[in-house]
Formats: structure tokens, sequence, C-alpha cells
């Protein structure tokens, strides 16, 4: 059924009562904005993400690399494609509009896809560090998601980014085995991608944050850091890589007497210049997908000119 | 640009389930499109694509008029306590 409250307070105890919303119903306007930004910056992160990758296709070691590489591109492209269709059927912006906005940078996409890759071992940083980011953020949405459609193609991306984490790790281990070379080529690519997969969290969030209020997310952005803190640092120093943070510590005390890892205070500004478009390699990426989309505009011309009428 | 609903079926007793929606410039683009973004990895080996303007929306009003019909429905506890009663009877 078709629901709709009469005020926000209506709507909390909604939530609050493990209800979920469908896009017919009369959401608060509040909610619908919030959450379509949110998708919007999902569909806009999975499209860049998947463009990135693109660029190492050729570049990857080996026929099984180069596949692997084609079919997570592939894969990401397709989230994209979900992720834009769920956005669009919110009646904020369209597809159209949410791609020309993308590429004319008046919208966000994650800040790792700000910066340059310049090896090989930088692409498997991404692979493996920023994808776990990425996909331990996605799961928290996923745990509750009170969106219906975002929950639902979340529940294909979460499948599909589980085995990517896998081939990102494969990868990594691949290094770590190997020369002394490779091994620096990967601590080189770890000095530079550490602070950025752990600004990826965002800073601490707004106890208020209306996005925690209505179990879109659920858990504030320094819990699921902490974890990812907690999981990376041992695992990374057991294969023997350093992390880039002098003031990396171990405190005995810390989660009530379990003991946690603690890095230093984290600066932020290198995240709000990635969100204002001013990160190393923000122009470069944003200009090379706005560029993309103008080279495959007659693939789109093509395909309305001769569609059949159904 | 059209808008198309997808429904999968898993091999096996499972029904058609709605997999997603995509857009695409005709129903021929919108098979591929589907394929590529709902069904890589064998995940059905049946596919519906269903334009969304041709489906025939339900008003939820006339749904919600078989809610409170308890006399459609039969919980067993009338028979319960009639075979409790009889059984009672007999002993």
């Amino acid at each position: 059924m078709t629901h709709s409250w009469t005020n926000l307070d209506d709507f909390q105890t909604y939530i609050d009562g493990g209800g979920i919303v469908e896009p017919n119903d009369r959401m608060p306007e509040e909610f619908r904005s919030e959450v379509f930004r949110f998708i919007e910056f999902h569909a806009n992160s999975e499209l860049m993400g998947g463009l990135t990758e693109r660029d190492w296709i050729p570049r990857a070691p080996g026929v099984r690399l180069k596949q692997i590489f084609l079919a997570k591109t592939q894969d990401e492209i397709g989230h994209a494609h979900l992720l834009y269709q769920v956005a669009a059927d919110m009646g904020v912006k369209s597809r159209t509009e949410m791609l020309e906005d993308l590429f004319e940078g008046r919208s966000r996409f994650h800040n790792v896809f700000h910066y340059k890759a310049v090896t090989w071992a930088d692409q498997i940083a991404i692979a493996y560090l920023v994808d776990a980011a990425a996909f331990a953020s996605q799961r928290a949405v996923f745990a509750e998601c009170t969106y219906g459609p975002y929950k639902r193609v979340l529940k294909r991306i979460v499948a599909e980014e589980g085995f990517h984490m896998r081939h990102g790790e494969e990868m990594l281990l691949r290094l770590t085995e190997g020369t002394d070379i490779q091994r620096t080529m990967f601590q080189e690519a770890l000095d530079r991608w550490w602070w950025p997969a752990v600004q990826l969290f965002g800073p601490d969030s707004d106890p208020d944050d209306p996005l925690l209020r209505w179990k879109i997310k659920s858990q504030p952005n320094e819990q699921l850091r902490h974890a990812y803190i907690q999981k990376y640092v041992p695992l990374l120093q057991s294969y023997g890589f350093t992390i880039p943070d002098p003031n990396l510590h171990f405190d005995e005390s810390a989660d009530d007497g379990k003991g946690a890892w603690v890095t230093s205070e984290i600066d932020w500004e290198p995240l709000i210049a990635t969100m204002r478009q001013g990160g190393p390699d923000s122009r470069r990426r944003i200009s090379n997908a706005a560029a993309n989309y103008a080279d495959t505009a007659w693939v789109r011309a093509a395909l309305e000119a001769t569609a059949v009428p159904a | 640009m059209r808008t198309y609903e997808v429904f999968l079926k898993r091999p096996g007793k499972d029904e058609f389930r709605h997999a997603g929606s995509l857009q695409a410039v005709d129903s021929e683009m919108a098979k591929i499109l589907a394929r590529d973004s709902y069904c890589r990895r064998g995940e059905g080996d049946q596919m519906w694509l269903v334009d969304r303007t041709h489906i025939v929306e339900v008003d939820p009003d006339l749904l919600a008029t078989t809610v409170d019909l308890p006399h459609r429905n039969n919980d067993g506890s009338a028979v319960a306590a009639r075979r409790k009663r009889l059984r009672e009877q007999a002993s």
C-alpha cells in the first residue's frame, strides 16, 4: 500500500518500527532530497571508479588480470547504471541531469577518485585498501537501508564487491610474496593511499545526522573508520608493510580495556579539497570522464535514431 | 528513452522475481543492458522485460478491501476446540 505521513515525527515512528519506504510513498521532502543526494553520490563514485579501473585494463600484467579488470570495470559501470536508475526514480533529477552535473564538476564523488594512481601497485592499493573502505561503508548502508529500491540494488552491489575484494587481496599477496622491487612498489603505494582510504569514511558523524536517524546509514562514520583501522593496521604490518603514520600506536586502555590502534589526528583538509573538486587529480579525472561522455554522444544519438517504437 | 522493469527467474522452482529497472531506447537494447546489469554470473535462466508504461497498477484501496475478511481464512481453533470436546466426551 502507498504510505503517507502527517509529519516528520510520524515518519520517524514508522522508520523506528522497521518500516521501509518505497518510491510511490508520499515520503517527506527532506527524506527524498537527502537520500537522493546520497544515492547520486554513490552512483557518481561507481562511475568514476569504473573509469579509473578501465585505464588499467591495457596495463594489467597478463591476460588473466586483464580479464579480471575488464569484468570489474563492467561491474562498476553496471552498479552506476543501477544506482542512477534508483536515483532517477526519486524524481529529483533525471539520469542525464545527474551525468551532466558530474561532468560539469557540480556534484560529488568519493575522495579516493580524486587522486592519481602512479604505478600498478597503486591500482592494487585501490583494489584492496580503498575498495575495502568503500565496501565497509556500503555494507553498513545495506545492513539497514530503509529505502527499498536502494536496499535491493545494494544487495547485488555488495555481493559483487565481495569478490572484487578477493581479487584485490590476491593481487596484494602476489606483490607481498614477490621481489624486493615489488614490495617497495607496494609500500610506496601504501604511503600514497593509506590516508585517502581512512578519510573515505568522512569526519565523525553529526549525532543528529538525518541519514542515521532515518536508518539509511546503520553506523556513524567514526565507528566504521575505527573498525577499518583495527582490521587493516595489523594485517598490513603482518605482511611487513609500514603504515605511513609516525604516531600510530596500540593503546591498551582504548575500547574499554580491549585495546585498539590509535592513529594521528586526521587532517581533513585533503578530503574537503576533493569535495570542492580540488584534489590532486580532480580536474583531469572529471575532464576525462566528460570527454568520454562527449565522444560517445554519437552512439546514444544513433541508438535513439534507430530505436524500434514499442 | 524508455524505462523497463526486469524480472528474472532462477533455474528450479522459484517464481519470476523483480530484479530492478533500466533505461533503454528500445526493447532490443534493453535485452542487452538487462543481461549486462542483472545477469552477469548466471543469476537466472529466464528473463522478462516489461516497459514500465505497460504495467497496469492496481489502486491500493482496492486491495485494502481484502485485509479484514476473517471468514476467508480458518485458523483451525474452532476445529481444535470441537475435537477436544469430542475426545473428552468419548473418554
